[in-house]
């Protein structure tokens, strides 16, 4: 195939590829995040069972199935649920509109166990009993009278007597206290939980601080994130066949009293039945009209249900005396206790006279008598009927996005996205003419195949991913930059114009797969190893990075070559190439020294900074809650806050916020994590002292789980792109070229880290993800440098370094001013009318892009040189340009060089020059720079041990020399002949 | 954030040695090795005997790890004045 066809070919590949895409964008829905429509978005962390003792594959799969298939039946349409990493699970609820039914329809484990109660009952429980009509013995309840007297909660109380006649303990210490000196029972199947740690206040009455949490570790990270002391409270460990379960009192007609204060009871963890065993439960009402929760059981579920009825009562009638009445016998039977969660439910008595052998599973069974609505129970039906989450899980972070700050910050990002393309656009066609037309053409259709890839895939469009995107349109401008630079390189060299782009394409085409294949390998190892919402940046990063590969190159190159001989490309002008160009001719390694002590004082300023002021880490990282929320009646801070305080909330920060999506009446709420109840009272509590605007209320809760998982993902993420792309570039490149990119990385990561501190803003993980495209934008640049160094390298073949990097620098400056011009455009779009979120991520790529630029030029560069130059083949070119010259120019004189090159004698008279000096001159050790030589004045010997100007063969070099640099100054003087 | 601090005194003072002879055992990049492991290290060493915690800095912080950079260099800069005698004795 001729070239031509070649390039009509692609040219109609991509109009075909743009003309389908224009479908797939008029007939798909794109597919937005929580962060752009609305919704509560949860994540769960996995924790092993004594049923399921590690967290694997199957399980984890089976919690997002009851998840997905319980939440539904709850009435939460919609929701997506994604598993992430190893062991947690991210559930997406679009449109919800509070955290409390959506988080519970998620995390609620619904753990249901069916116990025979008095053998199980540990403690002097078993003593008192609790069974009407039995008078219990008054030791013990003398004992347990005083007790609860002694926790401060009065014996006299009703509920509390009904609690201490049950033979409850006051306080979950007590019952924890006795639960811990139980013995470890393991193996245990049957087992409700495995060991369970308790941390309780030193001091009496010992109020728990923290628990049930299922390692110690867990107990001394606080819900706000911080470490607690080691010496933070009393430590119970209750060992595996123990539970503690509390149990609430009932009112005279056995409604539970749902806001009275429990008892506690330490319990032999052996249960006869569990969950698993029933079927069908459904809400009904029981005889009085109260709401109940009817079940049936499976055939196992059956048996084993008859069988623990019937050893209740035999035992109740064993303890009998007599045949005894249905009343009478209540004060001997049994109870059979239904605990979920490790609540009691339910706690019948198995009346031995009524049915003497059990009761038959065959009629099923029903919970009744604690429920305050119907609701309660008909969420209790759907929550059995979901079936047991196989192991627990942890809540660990949790968003709630109303859908009108959702809208707004897609409209910034839009809005943000689009100015940023038209400047971008502007900047092309001015600055590259034609070529910048070619390029406008193909950003063009890199958006329209790009939104369709995102629809046909289909990408969740994130407000990080729109940052993504709008960063690749920065990077698809680049790639066209890096080729047109080259092509009026080659137009001002003299060239055809189908020869200019020929090779222009040809030159580039390395140096963008490079840089391309640096930040694609940055976007997957932030896609592996990061957390859900830098996911999506890494992956529109990725996509939108290989998308612009087939538009900035191949589809330009076809466009280029087919109209390569038409009369629009007939002048230089059409392509900004008419004149010369900006000449660069900047000494930049002999400035170097300014520009490293420049980074020096910058770098001192930002440690001094990082240790007085540190980082002001989000709740990403510390953990917490966070609170947004648009009120209608205005009000001050002090008054939210008296507000926070009546829904049980202390200790919260209250600020006004400025934000225009909010209105002006907008107040941020930040303080330790809370549950999603407190949560709801929060907004309650708002709603009805101040109203809340519709869709006014946000909220974003971390835990420290999540803190650390964020804090180790970024960690690991940056650590694995260094490796990888060092290794990359060791192979492509000489392994020495890698470790200038990891210093140049450091400066630039540790620039902004520096400026974050110094100007307090918050780190959170999207600024982790500005960060590592920091590192990828860094070495897209530093690679386009280094690229042009290691192509001019053979073409130098007699070159110090020193130059080789001079001139290379010189000639992709402008290059590397302009690329970073139209990324920096895209950016300062961001964080002026991008909105919040996105301002923060711009600020970062700002501070990083101008780092990069800086210190692939100014750093990477000089640090490359001055190591390269230890080698031995250019410590003995610049022995022999020193010794020709007097020192090493800024930039070899080409004409000199090639002439010396063509000239045999000349090569063979500077070997023996430089051997003459070898002999002369005590060996060199491994020094990076020689320094000038120092002119003789006569016969005497010069510093650096040159042979005395008496030497006849001496005397004639340096006449030699003198003539040269005579000419040399004269050429520079007046130009060069031709 | 301690270590954070340490390492990055030991960059920023880094970037002077361009001002010094260039003796040091591998360079600039030897000189890049000595202050940075200088600097943790001997800051490492003060942090544990003073007590401090790494959540804990201040201006002290910095100011420990700049005799850590001294030594460092110190110890790259012996090494290379060595290979430089032994190469001269060769």
């Amino acid at each position: 195939m001729g070239k031509r066809r070649k390039h009509v070919f692609v040219l109609l590949f991509v109009l075909g590829l743009i003309a389908v895409s224009g479908i797939v964008i008029a007939n798909k829905e794109t597919k937005l995040g929580l962060d752009l429509k609305g919704g509560v978005q949860l994540v769960l962390q996995g924790r092993p069972t004594p049923q399921q003792p590690t967290i694997d594959n199957g399980s984890m799969e089976r919690a997002v199935d009851i998840i997905r298939s319980g939440c539904d039946e709850l009435g939460v349409s919609e929701i997506e649920v994604s598993r992430v990493g190893s062991d947690q699970i991210q559930v997406g609820i679009p449109g919800a509109t509070s955290v409390g039914k959506a988080t519970e329809c998620a995390t609620k484990p619904a753990r249901l166990y069916f116990f025979d109660w008095e053998p199980n009952l540990i403690g002097r429980e078993f003593l008192i009993g609790g069974r009407p009509g039995r008078e219990p013995p008054k030791g013990p309840m003398q004992e347990a009278t005083k007790e609860w007297q002694e926790a401060g909660r009065l014996p006299t109380k009703r509920e509390n007597q009904q609690l201490i006649a049950a033979g409850a303990y006051p306080t979950e210490y007590a019952a924890a206290k006795l639960a811990s000196e139980q013995e470890l029972k393991q193996p245990c199947p049957k087992c409700s939980q495995p060991t369970t740690y308790y941390l309780f206040e030193k001091k009496k009455p010992h109020k728990l601080i923290d628990g049930p949490e299922f390692t110690r570790e867990d107990l001394f990270i606080a819900a706000s994130g911080r470490k607690r002391p080691a010496d933070a409270g009393l430590v119970l460990k209750v060992p595996q066949g123990t539970i503690v379960v509390s149990e609430k009192p009932s009112d005279a007609n056995g409604q539970v009293l749902e806001n009275a204060e429990p008892g506690w009871f330490a319990l032999k963890d052996d249960p006869a039945l569990s969950g698993t065993e029933i079927t069908r439960p459904k809400q009904e009402s029981d005889e009085f009209g109260q709401p109940n929760v009817t079940f049936g059981f499976t055939d196992d579920g059956r048996k084993n249900f008859q069988e623990v009825t019937r050893r209740i009562a035999q035992r109740g009638a064993a303890s009998a005396i007599g045949p005894s009445s249905q009343e009478a016998a209540e004060a001997t039977s049994g109870h059979f206790a239904v605990v979920l969660d490790n609540e009691v439910k339910t706690r019948p008595i198995i009346n031995y006279a009524q049915n003497p052998d059990g009761i038959d599973g065959r009629t099923g069974a029903q919970i009744s008598g604690g429920f305050n609505s119907i609701q309660d129970a008909q969420d209790l039906a759907s929550f059995l009927q979901r079936g047991a989450l196989p192991i627990n899980l942890n809540l660990i972070s949790q968003s709630q996005v109303s859908a009108t700050l959702g809208s707004e910050a897609l409209h910034d990002g839009i809005k943000a996205g689009l100015i940023g393309l038209a400047l971008t656009i502007i900047f092309l066609l001015v600055f590259y003419r034609f070529l910048g037309f070619v390029a406008v053409t193909a950003i063009a259709a890199y958006g329209v195949i790009f939104f369709a890839l995102v629809k046909l895939i289909p990408i969740t469009l994130t407000l990080p991913g729109i940052a993504g995107l709008v960063l690749t349109i920065g990077v698809t401008a680049d790639s066209n930059i890096v080729i047109f630079e080259r092509i009026k390189e080659e137009v001002r060299a003299g060239r055809s114009m189908s020869s200019a782009i020929a090779a222009g394409y040809r030159r580039g085409i390395a140096t963008i797969i490079d840089a391309n294949v640096v930040t694609l390998l940055t976007a997957f190892v932030l896609f592996v190893l990061a957390t859900a919402g830098v996911k999506g940046f890494a992956f529109v990063l990725g996509v939108g990075t290989i998308v612009s590969l087939l538009t900035a190159v191949v589809f330009t190159q076809a466009l280029l070559g087919t109209i390569s001989r038409s009369r629009l490309l007939r002048s230089p002008s059409a392509l900004g190439a008419s004149s010369e160009g900006i000449r660069w001719h900047i000494d930049f390694i002999g400035a170097s020294r300014w520009f490293f002590s420049i980074s020096g004082v910058i770098l001192i300023v930002g440690a001094l900074a990082l240790a007085t002021k540190q980082l002001n880490l989000g709740i990403d990282f510390e953990s917490g809650t966070r609170v947004e929320v648009a009120l209608v009646k205005a009000t001050d801070e002090e008054a939210v806050r008296d507000a926070l305080e009546k829904a049980g909330i202390s200790g919260g920060e209250v600020q006004k916020e400025v934000n225009p999506a909010l209105g002006d009446n907008a107040f941020l709420i930040q303080s330790k994590t809370l549950e999603p109840s407190e949560i709801n009272e929060i907004q309650k509590e708002l709603e009805r002292e101040f109203g809340i605007e519709a869709n006014g209320f946000n909220s974003t809760s971390v835990g420290p789980t999540f803190g650390t998982t964020v804090a180790n993902s970024a960690r690991n993420a940056l650590i694995f792109s260094l490796l990888i792309i060092c290794a990359y570039i060791a192979f492509r490149f000489d392994p020495k070229f890698a470790v200038p990119v990891l210093i140049a990385i450091f400066h630039d990561i540790l620039i902004t880290a520096g400026i974050y501190s110094l100007t307090g803003r918050e780190v959170s993980s999207g600024t982790v993800a500005a960060f590592l495209t920091i590192l990828g934008y860094s070495l897209y640049d530093t690679i386009i440098v280094f690229d042009r160094i290691r192509e001019n390298m053979p073409r130098m073949p007699r070159a110090a370094f020193s130059q080789i990097v001079n001139r290379s620098m010189s000639e992709v400056l402008t290059r590397s001013l302009a690329t970073s011009f139209t990324t920096l455009l895209s950016v300062t779009c961001l964080l002026i009318f991008g909105g919040a979120t996105l301002q923060d991520f711009a600020f970062a790529m700002m501070v990083g892009i101008v780092s990069g630029t800086y210190s692939s030029i100014f750093i990477a560069s000089p640090v490359l040189t001055a190591w390269k130059e230890r080698e031995p083949g250019f410590v003995r070119r610049r022995e022999r340009i020193t010794g020709l010259e007097g020192s090493v120019p800024a930039f070899a004189d080409e004409t000199e060089l090639a002439r010396l090159a063509d000239d045999g004698e000349a090569e063979v008279e500077i070997e023996e020059e430089v051997a003459a000096q070898r002999e002369v001159q005590p060996k060199a050790g491994a020094v990076a720079t020689v320094e000038p030589a120092v002119e003789g004045d006569g016969g005497k010997p010069s510093s650096n041990g040159e042979p005395p100007a008496s030497d006849p063969a001496t005397v004639a070099r340096r006449e030699r020399n003198e003539k040269r640099r005579a000419r040399r100054q004269q050429r520079r003087k007046h130009g060069r002949k031709r | 954030m301690a270590l954070l601090v340490w390492f990055t005194t030991g960059i920023a003072l880094w970037h002077f040695t361009i001002f010094l002879p260039d003796r040091f055992w591998q360079g600039i990049i030897g000189a890049f090795l000595g202050s940075t492991i200088g600097a943790v290290i001997f800051g490492a060493i003060v942090g544990t005997a003073s007590g401090k915690g790494l959540g804990d800095t201040d201006v002290s912080t910095v100011l420990v790890a700049v005799p850590g950079v001294a030594i460092g260099l110190a110890v790259v800069w012996f090494l290379g004045a060595r290979a430089e005698q032994q190469a001269l004795a060769e």
